[in-house]
């Protein structure tokens, strides 16, 4: 049996997503000892130096969104996740966002699991360690949220059904953003994630989650890598009262939802 | 970055709640570990349920509720080891943040 990651790098206006999932690739090869195939728009031929596979795709727009680190309204180039049971060459796959830093080797337990599809259930605010709602919930409904930044998957019915019925969201999207009562209309893989696990658990909304919690670095947060030699990540943010108050990461893996301080990290790592 | 807001980058301050709160989540995290197709968390619940089996086998449910049987012994040294190994490491980055200002 194969396994492997898979990551999603489509460029957009703003962040070099393939540069991303390079540095990416690199931290998970050396924390979690296997090979990593990316899916891609990009013909660069440096690619496969890079990659230990590299598949083509052309990329699928989800809308745009707003990123409050990059002050501006960007293409998401993040439908074409849903199609990951299909393209992936891995008999066990452990999908990552781009943006998922890989610092220890913890992803392993998922590895070593013998569940055929995980995926987060719950993710908290590093700086405030609290657990936010608006992280965890969805829609007017406030239904449990699922996230798909780290998806692991064997190839089976179970995960066969659950990616089936995420295309079946994505492709009407508008009639379950209206069913679900989600206000934004930009798709998004989290929500048809977690709407489609509550569709194959019966709507029991009982899955097999990772059993951690999503470490998640808000993008208002300055992030900074101590140096390039050194695992420490370093997060500064506002007190209540006004001041700057840092804490640093090590050896723990975490989800950096503001791209431009990553980006600046693996711009200066290069 | 403007010039205040450099000073105010330099002059910040360690965070020791959320520093504190984060170990406990990275090392709660690296408690768990797979034996026999089973996912166990190391600890002392886990422990105490194993002292507390008579034979040498036994039948417990792991984090997802599967029963797996399991040889009570072999189960109970590599919690042991885990919960031991990750507390020591805890207790030394706990330390070390506690100088930080």
């Amino acid at each position: 049996m194969t396994t492997g990651a898979l990551l999603f790098a489509f460029n957009n206006e703003v962040t070099d997503y393939v540069q991303m999932a390079a540095w990416s690739a690199r931290r998970i090869r050396h924390h979690l000892g296997i090979p990593v195939a990316v899916i891609t728009n990009s013909r660069n031929p440096v690619l496969s130096q890079q990659f230990d596979q590299v598949i083509h795709a052309e990329p699928d727009s989800g809308g745009t969104r707003f990123f409050e680190d990059y002050d501006s309204t960007v293409t998401w180039h993040n439908a074409g996740r849903v199609d990951a049971y299909a393209l992936t060459p891995w008999d066990q796959t452990l999908v990552l966002d781009a943006d998922y830093v890989v610092a220890s080797s913890q992803l392993r337990f998922v590895l070593d699991s013998s569940r055929d599809f995980m995926c987060h259930d719950r993710a908290y605010d590093i700086a405030k360690s609290r657990y936010l709602d608006e992280l965890n919930t969805f829609g007017e409904h406030r239904l449990p949220m699922s996230w798909a930044t780290v998806m692991m998957f064997r190839k089976s019915n179970t995960a066969a059904y659950i990616f089936d019925c995420m295309q079946m969201i994505r492709a009407n999207w508008d009639h379950y953003r209206a069913l679900y009562k989600i206000q934004k209309s930009t798709y998004r893989n989290d929500f048809a994630l977690s709407i489609a696990l509550g569709i194959v658990n019966g709507g029991t909304w009982r899955i097999d989650s990772v059993p951690w919690s999503l470490a998640s670095i808000l993008p208002e947060y300055q992030l900074e890598q101590i140096s390039n030699t050194d695992e420490t990540f370093k997060i500064t943010h506002r007190a209540a009262n006004g001041g700057n108050l840092y804490l640093g990461v090590n050896g723990m893996d975490f989800h950096a939802m503001g791209k431009k301080h990553l980006g600046d990290i693996i711009e200066a790592s290069v | 970055m403007d010039t205040e807001k450099l000073i105010s980058h330099a002059r910040a301050r360690f965070d020791h709640a959320a520093a504190r709160r984060i170990l406990k989540e990275k090392y709660e995290a690296r408690m768990l570990f797979a034996y026999c197709g089973g996912m166990w968390r190391a600890g002392p619940d886990l422990l105490n349920v194993l002292a507390a089996c008579p034979d040498e086998s036994a039948v417990l449910l792991d984090l997802y509720d599967t029963p797996v049987k399991i040889d009570v012994r072999e189960l109970e040294l590599a919690a042991q080891q885990r919960w031991q190994e990750q507390m020591n490491a805890w207790l030394v980055e706990h330390e070390i943040n506690s100088q930080k200002r």
